[in-house]
């Protein structure tokens, strides 16, 4: 669906992204990982023929990158919603289903479909400004499906939302991934990556890395360790051992991450040493944050 | 990709709408006209209420020394007239300076450009639909706006004083000329500047040189006919082209998203 090889993009001197080589199957939802500036925007934006790469091909749905067709085959949810406050939901989508010439008869029983489903069906009167941010974000995600895409690209969906309304963007987005549609989301927000997407490319100004989750998460081992009482107390014992390992506590668990499964014996035997009280040890999934933060740390050989 | 017509229609509808429902867009668009069309009329009723005043002599002979006894009322509001109608071509460069200080600059500050660029709409597409959704209305109010003025002044006169053949051509075939320099000023301006008021202020300094032509007439420096503003009207149409070229330039997708603002 997704294909493209060493893509880059400057903006003169400065280069925005590099190297990227990844592809995307079809039905996939795949996620754009990095931090803030890190170049994911960009690259969303040359996937959606807005932006030329400066170098590197690619295509998407069998359209080359830079092919003006393109865009008819992408829907493109922006980090802002972009929508026309003094029109109402109905105009702003018939707007874009005339700027996508789709046969409107056809199209608005299938989009009303999706106004219903986000709780936006009988709201369509109404002026947009008069909407919440939540609702606003929900009824931008039905504007990018006007065309029935191939393809949605979402940048950071949850944005600037508060708790609530960014559960119901994410309920709305988990909806279209159980459809089956190739999605593609653009964020730092790590629960949200975990939640939806099944692959992930780390960018930061150049790929990073790109696997699926469960393999991010197998890159190191993380040890739980049940102790009696607060378990923060026994950090300082961490410290005498010869690989000093990251930690973080959360009251009597003990989270310890190992490059190896070798050092696990030598952790047990300093808390032991150290005087506590070990209820239980458990291998556990390296969280996706430590895989993530390790990466984009990681200085550009 | 090909232009279209519906695309381009597209925008001119959703521009038109937007403009429909923005009350003080629309006062503003409305409030220039009427002063447009009541300063003149009032002025020609000032100078028909006592024909043979002669202190209308007195203003009739600083333009031209030959006009004699009530010949001046005359002179006087047919100079009134040919001098008004620099005035009232800034209608049709302002207008459209109001709405299309907010066709791209407006966009781009209501995050509704990337959006829209990501859609299969071409920069030619958004050009057209946007300038036809700023000249449309303007050229609209203009002829309004002249049908009022006839009306008006020659209530005013007593007499059918207006439309002649120069404010007749003036008003389809000048201010059309005019209004789309205005448009073009707008849309290159509001391209270069991210902030739809700047643009408009900006933009808003064309109709300087209409002003000082008029004060320039009134002040009797300048002579106003039907050639002057032919030679007027020429120099708008070198204007026009230049900015076309500009305006196309302007709208490539690309430079839209990374170089304005």
């Amino acid at each position: 669906m997704i294909s493209v090889e060493n893509l880059a993009r400057r903006f003169g001197d400065r280069v925005a992204v590099e190297g990227l080589t990844f592809e995307v199957k079809p039905g996939e939802v795949f996620g754009l990982l990095g931090p803030n500036g890190a170049g994911k925007t960009t690259t969303v934006r040359m996937l959606t023929g807005l932006i030329a790469p400066s170098a590197g091909r690619g295509a998407v749905c069998g359209y080359a990158l830079g092919d003006a067709a393109l865009r008819r085959k992408v829907g493109l949810l922006t980090e802002q919603p972009g929508l026309y406050d003094r029109l109402t939901a109905r105009e702003n989508l018939t707007f874009y289903m005339r700027l996508n010439e789709v046969d409107e008869q056809a199209a608005w029983p299938r989009t009303l479909k999706y106004l219903e489903r986000f709780g936006l069906g009988g709201r369509t009167e109404e002026p947009v400004g008069a909407f919440s941010k939540g609702m606003r974000q929900k009824l931008a995600i039905v504007r990018t499906l006007v065309h029935e895409p191939s393809v949605v690209f979402l940048d950071e969906p949850t944005s600037g939302l508060d708790p609530e309304s960014a559960r119901t963007v994410r309920d709305a987005v988990a909806e279209l991934a159980s459809e089956g549609r190739t999605l593609i989301l653009c964020s730092h927000n790590l629960a949200e990556v975990e939640r939806l997407c099944t692959r992930v490319a780390v960018i930061k100004n150049r790929l990073r890395t790109v696997a699926s989750l469960t393999e991010l998460r197998r890159e190191g081992l993380a040890l739980e360790v049940r102790v009696d009482g607060d378990a923060s107390i026994w950090l300082p014992a961490l410290g005498r051992l010869r690989f000093q390992p990251r930690a973080n506590t959360e009251g009597s668990k003990l989270t310890v991450l190992l490059d190896t499964e070798a050092q696990a014996p030598e952790v047990v035997t300093e808390l032991a040493a150290a005087g506590a009280r070990i209820f239980s040890v458990t291998r556990a999934a390296r969280p996706l944050e430590e895989a993530y933060i390790e990466l984009v740390r990681e200085e550009a050989a | 990709m090909s232009f279209s017509w519906p695309r381009a229609r597209a925008v001119f509808w959703k521009d038109f709408l937007d403009l429909r429902k923005n009350p003080g867009l629309l006062a503003s668009m409305g409030a220039l006209p009427l002063m447009l069309v009541f300063v003149p009329a009032g002025v020609v009723w000032a100078y028909t209420r006592q024909p043979d005043d002669p202190n209308l002599q007195v203003i009739a002979r600083y333009y031209d020394a030959t006009v004699r006894g009530e010949a001046a009322m005359r002179f006087l509001v047919d100079k009134v007239l040919v001098d008004w109608f620099a005035v009232f071509l800034i209608m049709p460069v302002f207008v459209p300076i109001l709405v299309s200080s907010f066709a791209i600059a407006g966009e781009k500050e209501r995050r509704t450009l990337e959006p829209l660029l990501a859609s299969p709409v071409t920069g030619l597409e958004l050009l057209v639909g946007k300038s036809l959704a700023s000249l449309v209305p303007a050229l609209t109010i203009c002829v309004i706006a002249f049908g009022l003025l006839c009306l008006t002044v020659n209530l005013a006169a007593g007499a059918a004083v207006l439309p002649t053949t120069m404010w007749t051509f003036g008003v389809f075939v000048i201010a059309p000329l005019f209004a789309f320099f205005g448009n073009g000023v707008a849309v290159v301006i509001s391209g270069r500047v991210g902030d739809s008021r700047l643009a408009q202020q900006l933009a808003g300094m064309t109709v300087l040189p209409l002003v000082g032509l008029a004060a320039g007439q009134f002040g009797g420096f300048l002579k106003a006919g039907f050639g002057y503003y032919l030679v007027i009207t020429a120099f708008v149409l070198v204007l026009d082209v230049a900015l076309l070229i500009a305006a196309t330039k302007l709208f490539d997708r690309e430079r839209l998203m990374t170089k304005w603002g």
